[in-house]
């Protein structure tokens, strides 16, 4: 059982990285999208845009997506062991 | 000084290369000549050798190791172990040794009648320090000329280089526009300031 577990947390640790490295990027990506779409057409303050579309993103489904960075590991973990012990 | 370079990358790559090889899994075409199981006293070569926590005690310094012989479709030997990976490295996830030692001893057969199976493993054989390759799997294949098309490994290595490249890729655009600038304006500003 300790094996499990050290594979547990050892592949949550990595993921965790993989998540907020990515959550980051996501968001870092989604800012200079927003500030090129204000650049095109300026209206209006350009901060106040360009944190209005952040707040969007923050509840938007593109968001949430990245948790199959924890997801999709697990779901292959399940069809391996499927595969290579009980097929 | 170019030669350095090029000698850690060429490196970096082998090792990389080599790092795939060892773990990737690969299907040989082959007759099962025997299984049997022997105690194994593991020294420098305990690296290559799997120790899986799977339920059993992992202290022991030896312990008895399923192996599978086989005669290859090109004429040559190869024996197999047959271990536990368990949660551990590479993630193959395997703990049905048991099974298939029972699955390999059922598909045994002589040179005069020859039943072909294909044998999905990974690493390596040595004989100089001892280490056999893992088997994963075992079937009856038709012949001892059937092709094998490696779909895992096609899918696993370009997902692969696909990462890598998109990081790489990622990565030089952020130094480009980030970080150069960066230097150029601490640069200016030493000449500056003699």
């Amino acid at each position: 059982m300790l094996a499990l577990a050290r594979f547990f947390i050892l592949g949550f640790l990595v993921l965790t990285v993989v998540y907020v490295s990515l959550s980051l990027y996501s968001r870092a990506v989604r800012r200079d999208k927003l500030e090129a779409k204000w650049d095109e057409h300026p209206e209006g303050d350009r901060d106040a845009f360009v944190q209005a579309g952040l707040k969007e993103y923050d509840h938007s489904l593109r968001r949430k997506l990245i948790l199959g960075v924890y997801v999709v590991p697990m779901v292959l973990i399940g069809i391996i062991v499927y595969l290579t012990n009980f097929h | 000084m170019v030669y350095v370079k090029w000698v850690f990358i060429t490196l970096f790559w082998a090792v990389v290369a080599a790092f795939l090889h060892y773990t990737l899994p690969q299907t040989d075409i082959a007759r099962v000549i025997d299984t049997y199981e022997r105690r194994v006293d593991f020294g420098e070569n305990s690296w290559f050798w799997s120790g899986a926590d799977t339920g059993e005690a992992t202290t022991g310094a030896n312990r008895d190791v399923f192996f599978i012989q086989t005669r290859r479709a090109n004429g040559s030997v190869m024996d197999y172990r047959n271990e536990d990976t368990g949660w551990g490295w590479p993630p193959y996830f395997k703990f049905d040794t048991s099974n298939l030692q029972a699955e390999a001893a059922d598909l045994r057969s002589t040179s005069e009648s020859p039943r072909w199976v294909a044998i999905k493993h990974y690493g390596w054989r040595n004989e100089f320090i001892s280490i056999y390759p893992n088997a994963i799997s075992i079937r009856a294949v038709d012949g001892p000329d059937v092709t094998i098309i490696p779909w895992l490994n096609i899918v696993i290595l370009t997902t692969l280089f696909g990462t890598i490249w998109a990081i790489w890729v990622r990565w030089r655009r952020f130094r480009e526009n980030r970080l150069d600038p960066l230097f150029e304006r601490i640069g200016d500003r030493i000449a500056g300031v003699r």
